[in-house]
């Protein structure tokens, strides 16, 4: 049995967030997380750090939260921000008077916009539609949220926090009506651990009411799929924003090598096995075009789609309802946080922890706004040249990783499964989305002694079948001649069968 | 520049190598014009003919009815085959294999695989899971690992050389030089091999790898067999070469790396094209035309989001009805995407339909209805299609 004074359920960017300022504040706390870091929400969301201007209209105190907290994580996180810049551009026939409240609405809550001439955004963007009638420009920035969430966690595991991925909560423990502790299982070896805490909190997003409901309570969520498309380089080196109220398809934001596009919101009921519909690909695909030209002609690598859990009120759909969060005392020792943003994940975490301080019955003030998340140092950014460091033994040739990058991260304690090496390597993340590499990586692994073979044929069936999921939806073009080859490799040269 | 040939393949991939080589063979003037390296150097060089049942040549019949093979018939396939045997010997890369019976091979995921005629080198690959196996492998190599074949093999062990190189082609670059041969071979008696069988990733050599897998053989007293490796495979390479070098040494013409420009129609005929490339533009006339330019992965077809269209000709494409979600299942491992159904259909002289063109004719991978990954009938399509539309065009054309 493991003891602890905190259970912080789900390892998305709010979940790492609370375990990043309990490990600050000195409190004890063990994070569990069924899959790896940032699987849901966080990792399925474009990685946009807001500068609030999509909401200021709409949701101005979301806008708010979000330009206050891209401030901060600007300072804080220096190396994991990459500060694009955003634009939101309009378009012949986009209304003017939108412009002038979005403008109005973006001086109320502090966004310092610039309006830009055609001509001038056009230096900035040079593959902007060159018909367009004007662009504002904000302070969007982009972030990796895979890695924010791995920071967070650095400073978490530097101070004796127990990080628990791959483990799935199977059940609350409650004693005299209060949770005190939950069982876990560990996704692999099936091995069910207890853990104790005198507080327990279910930061789970779009799987919230799920958990409650494992200790009898609920979450009052509305779950809104939106699908994106990843473009195979780089179009735009500013975000780009459609000035309207905001719709399908109305952003295109730049991320490490590639651009990702998007998105769609349709209501769903269950967050697990949700997919990418071609219809929507080809809605993103056509208004990412509108703005930028170039994207009709662009090879699309990828779709993926995630599930946002949004605070519920009745009768709103998707779009209209508030980015806001809020928690949840569910008055037996549990408590849910919910709602909220990407953007905003380091503020709830602070107020989710400003709770169990008071619970606590202690003072001890928030200081994740001022220290630099820990760990970034190491970070090399998207440009190529700081990753050329030595061009042998390159088996990631996408994205430029080399052997001795997969061999390292397969030797660190912890690493188990290939989306660990996926997630901390950027390796199978380009073009032919790991169709050569995943089975190098997984060779390696196994020469590691990290994993048996018949664990790494698990893994490639599973990674082929999640990697054809995520294609499928926008095979056309150059991606269907890369999927036609990558199909003759396993299926043909390898003669890979489903089953054994 | 200006250029005549009684006819011009577009294509320089099996199907049209092969074509070539039938056409130069009876004396004809022949220009083959490929863009690059076409898809078969990614393949494992084996010839998979039809992988349904013991013999490939009887299960002809039982394909759907438009499938190419039927225009060729299971002797047509059988003589195109034995062509292709005879040009890859004299070429010095010997194929084994009998066309009526299908075969297995090893392959880098310790799988076996069925196809129909393979390199000599992997005469032998048709392991059983009881026999005793060495690989030797090689170290840092990045498209080999032998655990995922040893963990599946209860007698399997293996061994590593380090050859100072980590690519496939590199290793197999270094296999030409004689010393380092006599290094690997030295090192290899060192291991002092109890095992009944050799396994070898597909490095010995680039060209022939004859020599270098006879000699192997030899030192270890043991029968070797090579494992084809991950694109870019050798065994592939090799087979394209010797196709290549065959057409050359029939005083074929070969415009490498060059593309099609525009075509130039007179009435219901093709008269030229005028080819893609650096400094002048070359102009090639010819009495014939074939078609030889694949599928999708090759770039002879490509598909837009809604639409599949032929790239050189603009010649009507098959398309299997329905919304692009219907082009592909759910299941990677679900062979028989209707995709791969797409295609250019052809009449029983493999002149394409619906189109004025009377002097093209179209083979290999592009036709509709092949579903090479579904009847793994790849190579053994290519070449029997190729050969027969070859024939098909000197039938039409006496005068040519």
């Amino acid at each position: 049995m493991i003891r602890t004074d905190v259970i912080i359920i789900g390892g998305g960017s709010t979940g790492c967030g609370i375990a990043r300022d309990l490990a600050l504040r000195g409190i004890d706390h063990c994070l569990i997380e069924k899959g790896d870091f940032a699987a849901g929400a966080t990792g399925a969301c474009h990685g946009l750090l807001h500068s609030g201007g999509r909401y200021a209209v709409n949701d101005p105190e979301a806008g708010a939260d979000c330009i206050a907290e891209n401030t901060i994580l600007q300072k804080i996180g220096r190396k994991c921000v990459e500060r694009t810049g955003g634009l939101f551009v309009r378009l012949p026939g986009d209304s003017k008077r939108y412009r002038d409240t979005f403008l109005k609405a973006c001086d109320a809550i502090g966004i310092t916009t610039e309006e830009l001439s055609p001509s001038r955004a056009l230096d900035l963007v040079p593959a902007l539609n060159p018909s367009l009638e004007e662009a504002i420009r904000v302070p969007d920035c982009s972030i990796d949220p895979f890695r924010l969430c791995m920071l967070n966690i650095t400073s978490s595991q530097k101070r004796g926090g127990l990080v628990l991925t791959h483990h799935t909560v199977t059940a609350i423990i409650k004693e005299h009506g209060r949770c005190v502790g939950v069982t876990a299982r560990e996704e692999i070896t099936s091995d069910v651990k207890e853990i104790r805490g005198k507080i327990i909190i279910n930061a789970t997003g779009a799987w919230g009411d799920r958990v409650a409901r494992l200790a009898g309570g609920s979450v009052p969520i509305t779950l809104s799929k939106g699908s994106l498309v990843v473009t195979n380089h780089r179009i735009t080196n500013m975000v780009v924003n459609r000035l309207r109220p905001a719709s399908d398809g109305d952003i295109v934001v730049p991320n490490e090598a590639v651009c990702l596009a998007g998105t769609t919101s349709i209501p769903v009921t269950d967050p697990d096995g949700i997919g990418v519909d071609p219809g929507e690909v080809d809605i993103i695909a056509t208004q990412a075009q509108e703005m930028l030209p170039d994207f009709a002609a662009t090879r699309l690598i990828r779709t993926y789609a995630g599930v946002r859990p949004l605070l519920q009120s009745d009768g709103e759909n998707g779009r209209s309802i508030s980015r806001g969060f809020r928690i949840i005392d569910h008055r037996d020792g549990l408590f849910s946080i919910v709602g909220g943003k990407l953007t905003t994940y380091r503020l709830m975490a602070e107020k989710m922890t400003d709770t169990v301080i008071a619970v606590f019955g202690l003072k001890r003030p928030c200081r994740t706004a001022e220290l630099p998340l820990e760990g970034q140092e190491e970070l090399s950014g998207y440009p190529l040249s700081k990753r050329l460091k030595s061009l042998e033994d390159i088996v990631c040739e996408c994205e430029l990783v080399t052997a001795d990058a997969v061999e390292r991260v397969a030797g660190q304690v912890g690493t188990r499964y290939l989306g660990d090496i996926q997630h901390r390597t950027r390796l199978g993340m380009g073009p032919c989305q790991g169709g050569f590499c995943t089975y190098r990586a997984l060779g390696i692994m196994q020469e590691k002694g990290k994993m048996t073979p018949e664990e790494s044929m698990g893994m490639l069936r599973d990674f082929l079948q999640r990697r054809f999921k995520g294609i499928k939806p926008a095979l056309w073009g150059d991606q269907l001649r890369e999927e036609q080859l990558i199909e003759s490799i396993y299926l043909g040269i390898l003669n890979m069968e489903q089953e054994q | 520049m200006n250029a005549t040939y009684d006819v011009v393949i577009i294509g320089g991939g099996i199907s049209g190598m092969m074509a070539a080589i039938t056409l130069v063979g009876c004396g004809k003037k022949v220009a083959v014009v490929s863009k690059g390296d076409p898809v078969c150097c990614f393949s494992t060089g084996c010839v998979d003919v039809l992988a349904d049942g013991e013999n490939p040549l009887k299960g002809i019949g039982s394909l759907p009815e438009h499938h190419p093979y039927h225009l060729v018939g299971d002797k047509g396939i059988a003589e195109a085959l034995g062509l292709f045997r005879g040009i890859m010997s004299a070429e010095g890369i010997p194929y084994v294999g009998d066309v009526h019976a299908n075969r297995r091979v090893l392959t880098s995921l310790g799988r076996s695989k069925v196809t129909c005629l393979v390199p000599e080198t992997m005469d032998f690959s048709d392991i059983d899971p009881h026999e005793s196996l060495h690989i030797l492998s090689f170290h840092k190599m990045k498209d080999f690992y032998p655990q995922y074949i040893t963990s599946r093999y209860a007698k399997a062990a293996y061994s590593t050389f380090d050859a100072g190189v980590t690519t496939t082609v590199g290793i197999a670059e270094r296999f030409e030089d004689s010393d380092f041969l006599d290094t690997f071979t030295t090192w290899m008696r060192g291991l002092a091999i109890q095992e009944e069988r050799i396994a070898v990733p597909a490095v010995l050599g680039r060209g022939s790898s004859g020599a270098v897998y006879h000699r192997i053989g030899g030192e270890c007293g043991r029968t070797v067999f090579e494992i084809p490796t991950l694109p870019p495979s050798m065994p592939g390479l090799r087979l394209f070469g010797g196709l290549k070098n065959a057409f050359l040494r029939r005083k074929g013409d070969l415009y490498w790396g060059r593309g099609i420009y525009s075509v130039e129609k007179l009435g219901n005929q093709i008269e030229a094209v005028t080819l893609t490339g650096p400094g002048r533009s070359t102009r090639v006339e010819g009495k014939a035309f074939i078609l030889a330019t694949g599928s999708f992965v090759s770039g002879g077809l490509q598909a837009s989001r809604d639409a599949v269209m032929e790239t050189v000709f603009n010649l009507p494409s098959y398309l299997p009805p329905g919304t692009r979600d219907a082009w592909f299942q759910d299941d990677f491992f679900a062979v028989g995407h209707e995709i791969e159904k797409a295609g250019i259909r052809v009449d029983a002289s493999f002149r394409p339909l619906g189109t004025e063109i009377e002097n093209l004719y179209v083979c290999g991978s592009i036709l509709a209805f092949s579903e090479v990954m579904k009847y793994r009938c790849g190579h053994g399509m290519a070449i029997a299609t190729g050969v027969a539309a070859a024939k098909a065009c000197m039938g039409a054309y006496s005068g040519i």
